[in-house]
């Protein structure tokens, strides 16, 4: 007998034959298994068991180790079912997505959609073939093995049971059905019914003396009865109190004005305090109104505006939008420091969608500057324009109510849409004075805010403010932002501060209350007087202009007076000095203006006399 | 040896489908020929709910890709038209006739013949186009149209697969023994040229190089 031969040869092959084939099928039904294999076949190295019938399937399957070891005989059957297990109506709820045992353990039913017997149909008496013969004969009959497999493995990817198979193998998704299988020498037989919707292919036997090897398939023809539908993952969330949805209250609409107030409570921190330097811009269109804001004002430009402040309480409060950027607002608003943290965050997130918020017309017209949409957290918002007429048309409903808002309108140019990225000049001049002049105020308020610009850029929570103040081009909108406050708060504190036009620069030229400072310029006046006969007219107004520059304010402290004699020699009517050490009443004023016309007066005259004296020397 | 000869069943696909079923075909014939040590690789078909095997050679896969390349080219000269690839596997003798120096010959020992039937002009739309041809009636009706044609195809190329599996399972003792080493038998693609008489005398060649062919239905 061939086998008392090859004792082992052919066992060898029979039992190797039974292993692969149940390999082949189970790493093409059970999903467990093929991505056993999957991870295994990633590997280039062959194994010893992947070179039967050559064919590479990757690491056995430990179970597939003991069901070999089960079914050892192989004179017995090798029956393979595939099993559709359908969970029932009340597993596929939700509720059973956090509890998958529920699953489990509710109602369900079991097909079999697929069987496959694997037999090695050995006849009790048999003829011996040769030594020569047999050793052909293994030969030929792993061959055949091998092509018996190779057809085997492209039909099981065209059963059925594949697309179920392939399914179940997504792991992003969750069936109310699933594939087990179970491995027996014996097998059940089909009910009637069973049958009527199965089909069977008999793969071609091998014949392997003394016996053949046999596979037959039974499935079902097709799957579409069986109502095999995904689970649902997650409930549906609609979440319509997102930030920039009409439906949802304006205010909190725009968590990042709140959110934006805290983040210029920072340096309005630091403003807050009495003694905090005043904030200059000398700066020649800004008309010199800035000058001598005292910090108060700047707090409550810098601090949010009461409609700011009523929209952060709501947000403080509530708890935030339930989307992840909710969550990145929250976190935004801790710190700056958590801020430039959550930058990243924040540049991660999904962009809001522009504000539909009824209210942001009226914010993009500039009057609110912290709800100033900004449709993109990405784009940043341009460059206040300069406070011209238009800016200050902006800012004077800041004037009107200072305590409304507390920022200029950075709108008049981010509503523009101009190229912020560009800066303008004026504002990077003005920054540079604002921050050496806020170096002292608040290192911790304008540095922090300076620090994490990125924090800011794209935070929608700003609302545009700070995404216009520390866009790309950074800290110069911040000055911007400043100076024009302080100007609309000008507006209001127009009182008693000396503003002179000319004095761009100056700084010091209302301060002088020295006593020889004027005598000095009053004996300079005189000197200068004296030739004014004697220049040009030009000169003449020089003089003038000197003289009005050197001139002492309206109000001048008791101890500027001075009692020093008016009697100074001058030529013409220039003798004006007098006036400065008298007490200043308004007869005191009239006759300065009187004394002023007769100089006035003098120069025209010498001038025209000089005019007469050039014509004469011709 | 005999030739084995399988005429598959004819398939009717629009010229954007030329590709995708030649490769579903030509490689599950050639996976059921490689004998060697293969890893198998499965295919999805974009077109079809398909999954087919190639048995992951690279060479292999370029070379299948050649010929469908050509293929696809004769198409758009010979628009319309019934066409067929063979795909051939022989075996390499070498013949030692005396007088002669030593010759070497191809003993075609299996022929698959892939029949189509392609259906639409290809200017109409790309080989990669998922567009059917131009619908006078765009609408619904097109797209259910369009739908049940796909449908058909998928139904016949899977008939035609089960087909090449059962020829496969049937046919056995004509495959020649595996050599060591060698993953795939040698095979031979052949598209029609640009007449069909040298098509024509390219079958005669080829029966005259197989000695005894034999055309089994």
């Amino acid at each position: 007998m061939e086998m008392d031969r090859e004792p082992g040869k052919l066992e060898q092959i029979v039992s190797q034959f039974r292993s692969k084939i149940l390999h082949v099928i189970l790493e093409s039904r059970v999903p467990s298994l093929h991505h056993q294999q999957q991870e295994s076949l990633s590997l280039s190295r062959v194994r010893k068991t992947d070179k039967w019938f050559n064919l590479v399937l990757g690491d056995r399957p430990p179970a597939l180790e003991n069901l070999n070891f089960s079914l050892r005989n192989l004179l017995d059957p090798m029956v393979i079912d595939i099993i559709l297990v359908r969970h029932g109506p009340c597993s596929s709820s939700v509720d059973n997505l956090y509890a998958p045992s529920a699953a489990a353990a509710g109602p369900s039913t079991e097909t079999v959609i697929e069987r496959w017997v694997v037999q090695y149909d050995c006849p009790r008496v048999f003829a011996t073939p040769s030594g020569a013969e047999a050793a052909v004969s293994y030969k030929k009959i792993y061959k055949k093995c091998i092509l018996l497999l190779r057809s085997l493995y492209s039909q099981m990817r065209l059963l059925p049971a594949y697309r179920i198979f392939r399914q179940l193998s997504l792991l992003s998704q969750t069936y109310n059905f699933d594939l087990i299988y179970k491995v027996s020498s014996f097998s059940h037989p089909f009910s009637r019914e069973e049958e009527d919707g199965m089909k069977e292919y008999n793969f071609t036997p091998v014949e392997a003396p003394p016996g053949c090897l046999c596979v037959s398939v039974t499935y079902r023809t097709t799957l579409s009865d069986f109502n095999l539908e995904p689970l649902v993952s997650l409930p549906p969330k609609i979440i319509t109190d997102y930030v920039g949805s009409p439906t949802t209250d304006p205010m909190r609409s725009f968590p990042s004005s709140e959110r934006g107030a805290h983040a210029i409570s920072f340096p309005s921190r630091g403003l807050r305090s009495p003694s905090s330097i005043p904030f200059q811009r000398p700066h020649s269109w800004s008309s010199g109104f800035h000058r001598g804001i005292p910090p108060t004002k700047t707090q409550s430009l810098a601090g949010s505006p009461p409609a700011y402040r009523t929209s952060c309480k709501p947000y403080d409060i509530s708890s935030p939008p339930a989307d992840l950027f909710g969550n990145r607002i929250q976190n935004h608003r801790v710190s700056t420091l958590q801020q430039a943290t959550a930058y990243d965050e924040y540049k991660l997130s999904p962009p809001f969608s522009p504000s539909a918020s009824p209210s942001t017309p009226t914010y993009l017209t500039g009057a609110n500057p912290l709800l100033t949409r900004h449709c993109s957290e990405t784009a940043p918002v341009t460059i206040p324009l300069p406070l011209t007429g238009r800016s200050t048309r902006y800012l004077s409903p800041n004037s009107s109510d200072p305590s409304r808002h507390s920022l200029p309108p950075l709108s008049p140019r981010s509503s523009k849409h101009d190229a912020s990225s560009q800066e303008s000049p004026s504002g990077i001049r003005s920054y540079r004075k604002i921050e050496a002049l806020r170096a002292g105020e608040s290192p911790s308020g304008l540095s922090n805010l300076y620090s994490a610009p990125k924090v800011v850029r794209d935070s929608k929570d700003d609302s545009g403010r700070f995404s216009g103040l520390l866009s790309s081009s950074g800290s110069p909108r911040i000055g911007f932002s400043r100076s024009s406050s302080r100007l609309s708060f000008q507006d209001d504190m127009d009182d008693c501060e000396f503003s002179c036009p000319f004095d761009v620069d100056d700084v010091d030229v209302s301060d002088s209350s020295s006593q020889n400072t004027e005598s000095k310029k009053a004996s300079e006046f005189t000197a200068q007087s004296n030739l004014v006969g004697k220049k040009s007219q030009d000169a003449a107004v020089g003089i003038l202009v000197h003289l009005l520059r050197t001139a002492p304010p309206l109000r001048q402290d008791s101890s500027c007076y001075s009692t020093h004699s008016l009697k100074t020699e001058y030529d013409g009517g220039v003798g004006m000095a007098s006036g400065f050490f008298l007490p200043r009443k308004t007869a005191d004023a009239l006759e300065e203006l009187n004394s002023y016309r007769e100089m006035k007066d003098l120069l025209l005259s010498k001038s025209g006399t000089q005019a007469v004296r050039k014509e004469g020397m011709k | 040896m005999n030739c084995e000869v399988c005429q598959l069943k004819e398939l009717e696909v629009e010229h954007f489908e030329i590709r995708e079923v030649l490769r579903c075909i030509l490689h599950t014939i050639v996976f059921h020929r490689a004998l060697g040590l293969v890893r198998p690789k499965d295919v999805d078909l974009e077109l079809f709910e398909i999954t087919y095997v190639q048995c992951g050679d690279v060479e292999l896969e370029k070379k299948i890709d050649e010929k469908i390349d050509h293929f696809i080219s004769w198409v758009e000269k010979h628009p319309n038209k019934k066409s067929q690839i063979c795909l051939s596997f022989y075996e390499v003798k070498s013949k030692q006739p005396f007088w002669f120096a030593n010759k070497t010959e191809r003993l075609y020992w299996e022929q698959w013949y892939v029949n189509l039937n392609v259906t639409q002009h290809p200017k109409h739309h790309s080989s990669k186009s998922h567009h059917t041809k131009v619908v006078v009636d765009p609408g619904e009706s097109a797209i259910e149209e369009r739908s049940s044609r796909r449908a058909m195809v998928e139904a016949s190329l899977r008939e035609v697969l089960f087909q090449i599996i059962k020829f496969v399972n049937e046919k056995k003792d004509h495959v020649p023994p595996i050599s060591e080493g060698v993953i795939y038998f040698p095979y031979e693609i052949t598209i029609p040229s640009s007449s069909d008489s040298a098509f024509g005398m390219d079958m005669i060649k080829r029966m005259l190089h197989s000695g005894h062919p034999t055309m089994l239905s």
